[in-house]
């Protein structure tokens, strides 16, 4: 008896499954639209991939139709290749990967179409106006590393991890996840542009440490790098050592902040894994951070700004609000350890404005870099904007170049990134989302001229619509990282690492008013 | 009659089964009607460890990647129907069935004993835990699909040595990516049954043997993660508020091992696996028979925590602004300051604040005022009420942090963006509630408002938030009442805010304040002057020996009566005798500021 019910079972399921599959194969796509009226406004789309610029090997930018329907059909095309139809009773239009792609490179410097039909309630088709977006002949870097957290930015308990995300598809990685080592933290990372798959990666469980990952090895370094630069050489990594304690806003839109109580800035030598400094880069009159390497390696480019204080009895310190960071370089010579004299390349009292996270192009033409109304940690101003500086024309005019890009929104941008052929900037904004940062995409060209971005593509196309995670630092990598998950996480959680002696503590304010330990280091994660 | 009765106890199932489905029966009313799970679905701030459930792939995708996720998973599921009384008690009573019945398979199995009542204690240890209010449906749960799948094995592994080995192996693997951790003791009792049950030494040991490479080698190929990693994970797999429910939790875990070996080492003693009533008196197969339900009522009546029973009930009714029960549920426990800032929300929200607060417990922090984040969960509405949306959004998402993205504080972290006009970060919000189980009809509701109208000018509890929102901003790291001067300063109409901010003036002593705070009682239809503030007039007036300018008022003859009541007990009466005049106050000024203002605490009228 049970064996003919199980018979039974298998039979009956058997069927269900060919029936679902005939549905799926055949019934998902045997669209015939003979008749179709014509509208005249594009459909609305989420999110938003229209006019724009988008690399030849990005993965399918799936989307939403955002138009009452029955029935929904996109059909995308070029000049040349095959058009891709897809069809679906959910207004969700998922492309599939491989004839997206051939339509790409088939057509790379041309355009791409996407005519959106959907059948109203009344089983009449209806077609929207053609949404066009240019494909760029240059390719993305394959890979982009984010972070992903909730919105606190405090290390509370919840989960907050790195990843690896393939561009050209949807695969991600884990890179390292706190819930792998008893809920720690994970901090900042940065690679190195000449050794691929190398990088460092800051985390904290019971201390600070730092990860650094160097051909198929990890080393766990008992400190913490704050916002590190990697020189081209990849024979050093220059740090800023940060004191940032949060507070808060009782009215405006952002609620957190922080300010700059103290910082400086210090360099990790790889060879001997020792940490050194100079007077130069850590003046005990001035903050500075935010340092980032010229293309050549010959500058160090960062932020700095005059403390205002001699001490601190409240946080936020009184004139908070007034402090501006001017952008300065200082020489270097790598073969000699010797630094040159800070020069400004462009102060704060120019500009009106603050000026933080400066990054040069590997092409070494440009240094886009944020500008907010005070201090320097961007992702809590909601008045910061990207700006873009033309390195060769101010060093052929003596004149300091730039201009504020037109991509920019009411809400906060901050944490961009090259690609390595600096055809393609990642960076953080709040644009949509508010609170939730979503990473997005912009083309630049030889000019200088930065397009409207894209987000981040997901396989689920209403992904950011109920997400509530933060994406930042976005990193472009064009290999995939030499350590991940589990090799990352062992070194984690392993007492066993190097210990290296800082050069420098926070020197200013003076060591009797120094704030009590949990201030020394950064708050911000 | 007797012999007929005692015929039916020692030999008929049916008595067993009546009396087990009596036992689960009354778990089960005990589990919905006084334990309440709806309190553990809320949590309250005390319950960190309640998962989240949202439908659709992407959630469930992320289940997927580490062993354990499958059954964390279905957990998850399972445990939103807590949000219904009577479902979650439900699942959570054949949850206990299940392992009832495990159990009793198990140790029939393994140790050839036919057990009554000790297959009983399993689902006990767990009544107990929902008595403490601790949530570990999902730990249960992890244990049940390992109990399950020893007793697959023990059916399997009745055949042949390749069978019993190919068995385990599969089981194994399918254990671990489904179950986690917990793969352990599947292991070690399939071992055990192998080694003292069936003699086969050899397979025991390999079985043991087979445990870190399964770990090893599923591990690292499908989920990247090490052994290390997945027993650091016995650490986290009990959210730990105290050592007593670790404790209870770690006696469920290693119960059946020590169980099954414990009744194996009995034979060596001449102790047969008949039960031990059989044949014997009545009275002992009485007792025998009722043992579970001594057995469970005792250890539920001492582990039930009624103190933190009544802190989620108040929170929960809190939440769902159920004002007179919020009070009345409080009074159980009138001495206990467990929840003043809910209360005090609560008795503004009735128009007791200005009358009865010292009615309750009070200190100078029972207001609002603090930067202790485990106290977060209680103020985020105080916020909202107040008019303090960035105060709140940071709360909410600390609160997020630590307790999960769940509805209760997504809804309050959507409406606090649309009163900051953040409809994006709303929407989002939002998108993510209408993804839940329950509360998707809100979500999409307000979804439509705000595709329809953006700026919810229609909406009323948006436009009331933003008249008394803060405008103008203030930085702090440690908030105070200073930011209640500016709410008042914004809309001089914030009865809240007027009433929390004098009533903070009155907590912390601060008459200079209150009474230069005094002439904002017109803004408001106060009929008279509120007692509480009646009190502080008289006492200020008593130790400056000045008389406060009441523009107009009148302090009634009744809070004067009240007022030389007090000092005959205390200047002329008890003069000498502080004890006996402590004693008088308690019992007839305990609820008056006047109390507060001279023991520093209040709610001890009794």
């Amino acid at each position: 008896m049970s064996n003919r019910i199980t018979v039974f079972g298998l039979v009956l399921f058997g069927i269900l499954l060919s029936g679902a599959l005939a549905y799926g194969l055949l019934g998902g796509h045997a669209v015939q639209i003979d008749e179709y009226s014509d509208i005249d406004r594009p459909a609305k789309i989420y999110p938003d991939y229209c006019s724009t610029v988008i690399p030849p090997d990005i993965a399918p930018l799936n989307f939403l139709v955002q138009e009452d329907g029955s029935y929904y059909l996109a059909r995308i095309y070029s000049d040349k290749g095959e058009a891709i139809e897809v069809s679906s009773r959910s207004p969700k239009i998922l492309i599939p990967d491989g004839p997206w792609h051939e339509l790409l490179e088939k057509n790379r410097g041309g355009d791409i179409h996407f005519d959106v039909f959907v059948r109203t309630d009344n089983h009449r088709w209806v077609r929207y106006r053609t949404v066009t977006n240019k494909i760029a002949s240059e390719d993305i870097d394959a890979y982009l590393v984010y972070r992903r957290m909730h919105q606190t930015h405090t290390p509370i308990k919840g989960r907050i991890g790195i990843y690896q995300r393939n561009l050209s598809n949807f695969d991600k990685l884990v890179v390292l996840d706190n819930r792998r080592y008893m809920l720690g933290c994970v901090n900042c990372h940065s690679f190195c542009e000449k050794r691929p798959g190398e990088a460092l990666i800051g985390a904290r469980e019971k201390g600070y440490f730092t990860l650094f990952i160097e051909k198929n090895k990890v080393t766990k370094i008992h400190t913490k790098l704050g916002y590190t630069t990697w020189h081209p050489s990849g024979r050093l990594a220059a740090f800023s050592i940060d004191n940032l304690p949060i507070f808060f806003h009782s009215a405006r839109k952002e609620f957190l902040d922080t300010v700059g109580l103290n910082s400086a800035l210090a360099y990790f030598v790889v060879d001997s894994k020792t940490v050194r400094t100079s007077p130069e880069i850590s003046r005990k009159d001035r903050l500075e951070t935010w340092p980032t390497w010229s293309a050549d390696g010959q500058y160090l480019y960062f932020c700095s700004s005059p403390i205002s204080w001699t001490a601190q009895t409240k946080i936020p310190p009184d004139g908070y609000d007034k402090i501006k960071y001017d952008l300065v370089r200082i020489s270097y010579d790598i073969e000699n350890d010797k630094w040159g004299e800070v020069e400004t390349v462009l102060s704060a009292q120019d500009t009106g404005l603050s000026i933080s996270m400066p990054r040069t192009s590997p092409d070494g033409r440009w240094l886009m870099f944020c500008m907010c109304n005070y201090g320097y940690f961007t992702p809590w101003q909601p008045n910061s904007d990207l700006y873009i500086m033309d390195l060769k024309a101010t060093r052929e005019t003596g004149r300091c170049e730039y201009r504020r890009l037109d991509i920019n929104s009411d809400e906060s941008e901050s944490w961009h990134s090259w690609s390595s052929n600096s055809r393609w900037i990642v960076f953080s904004s709040k644009r949509e989302h508010g609170g939730f940062t979503r990473s997005y995409i912009s083309y630049v060209d030889e000019s200088g001229k930065v397009y409207k971005p894209l987000v981040l593509p997901q396989k689920d196309p209403a992904f950011y619509g109920y997400c509530l995670d933060t994406f930042n630092t976005p990193e472009f990598a064009t290999v995939p990282m030499a350590a991940t998950g589990e090799k990352l996480s062992r070194v984690a959680r392993g007492s066993a690492g190097v210990s290296v002696e800082m050069p420098i503590t926070m020197a200013t304010p003076k060591a009797d008013v120094v704030p009590e330990r949990g201030y020394i280091w950064q708050e911000i994660q | 009659m007797t012999t007929r009765l005692s015929h039916r106890l020692s030999g008929s199932v049916g008595w067993t089964a009546a009396l087990s489905l009596l036992f689960f029966l009354l778990y089960y009313l005990y589990l919905w009607l006084v334990v309440d799970l709806r309190l553990i679905y809320h949590g309250g701030g005390a319950i960190a460890n309640f998962p989240v459930f949202y439908r659709g792939w992407e959630f469930f995708r992320d289940f997927l990647s580490y062993p354990g996720g499958l059954v964390e998973y279905m957990s998850a599921f399972l445990a939103q129907f807590f949000y219904i009384g009577w479902a979650g008690a439900l699942i959570a009573t054949i949850q206990a069935l299940l392992l009832w019945l495990c159990t009793g398979s198990i140790i029939r199995t393994v140790s050839g004993w036919r057990p009554r009542w000790v297959c009983f204690i399993p689902p006990i240890l767990l009544l107990m835990l929902y008595a403490r209010y601790s949530y570990q449906f999902s730990a249960a749960m992890t244990l049940l699909v390992a109990l399950g799948f020893v007793c697959l094995y023990a059916r399997t592994a009745l055949k042949s040595n390749p069978v019993s080995l190919l068995a385990f192996l599969v089981l194994s693997i399918i254990v671990y990516a489904a179950a986690g951790v917990v793969y352990l003791l599947f292991a070690v009792l399939c071992a055990i049954y192998e080694l003292l049950i069936r003699k086969r030494w050899w397979a025991g040991l390999m079985y043991l043997l087979l445990v870190p490479i399964v770990l090893q080698i599923e591990g690292l190929l499908v989920f990247d993660v090490s052994i290390a990693n997945t027993l650091s994970h016995l650490r986290l797999l009990f959210h730990k508020p105290d050592m007593t429910i670790v404790t209870m939790a770690c006696i469920l875990y290693l119960f059946l091992p020590v169980a099954v070996l414990g009744l194996w080492l009995l034979r060596f003693f001449g102790v047969s696996g008949r039960p031990f009533f059989r044949g014997a008196a009545m009275l002992p197969r009485v007792i025998a028979l009722a043992l579970p339900f001594v057995i469970g009522a005792v250890a539920v009546g001492l582990s039930h925590n009624s103190i933190l029973k009544t802190t989620l009930e108040v929170d929960y009714y809190a939440c769902c602004r159920m004002w007179p029960e919020v009070l009345q549920t409080a009074n159980r426990h009138p001495r206990h300051g467990f929840a003043s800032r809910v209360v005090n929300r609560a008795l503004y929200h009735t128009g007791r604040l200005a009358y009865d607060m010292f009615t309750y417990p009070q200190s100078p922090d029972a207001l609002y005022a603090t930067n202790a984040i485990n106290t977060y969960w209680r103020l985020f509405d105080t916020y909202i009420d107040l008019g303090q949306m960035n105060q709140a959004e940071y709360a909410l998402v600390i609160c997020m942090e630590m307790y999960g993205e769940r509805p209760i504080i997504l809804k309050r972290l959507a409406l606090v963006n649309m009163v900051k006009g953040r409809t994006g970060a709303a929407k989002a919000c939002l998108g993510a509630l209408s993804r839940t189980l329950f509360d998707a009809g809100w979500a999409t509701e307000y979804l439509a408002k705000i595709e329809s109208d953006p700026n919810l000018s229609t909406d009323e509890e948006v436009q009331h938030l933003r008249s008394i929102m803060a405008e103008k901003d203030k930085a702090f790291q440690i908030i105070d009442i200073t930011i209640l001067q500016e709410l008042l300063n914004r809309n001089r109409l914030n009865r809240m805010a007027f009433e929390y901010l004098t009533a903070s003036y009155l907590l912390t002593g601060k008459f200079d304040m209150f009474i230069a705070n005094l002439d904002r009682l017109d803004d408001f239809y106060y009929v008279g002057i509120p007692r509480v503030y009646e009190e502080a007039m008289l006492f200020h007036n008593y130790r400056t020996k000045s008389n406060v300018e009441l523009l107009g008022r009148e302090i009634s003859s009744a809070a004067h009566q009240r007022f030389n009541g007090f000092v005959d007990v205390f200047i002329v009466r008890h003069k000498q005798d502080d004890k006996a005049a402590f004693d008088e106050l308690s019992r007839k000024y305990g609820d008056s500021y006047l109390y507060y203002c001279l023991y520093k605490q209040s709610g001890m009228k009794k």
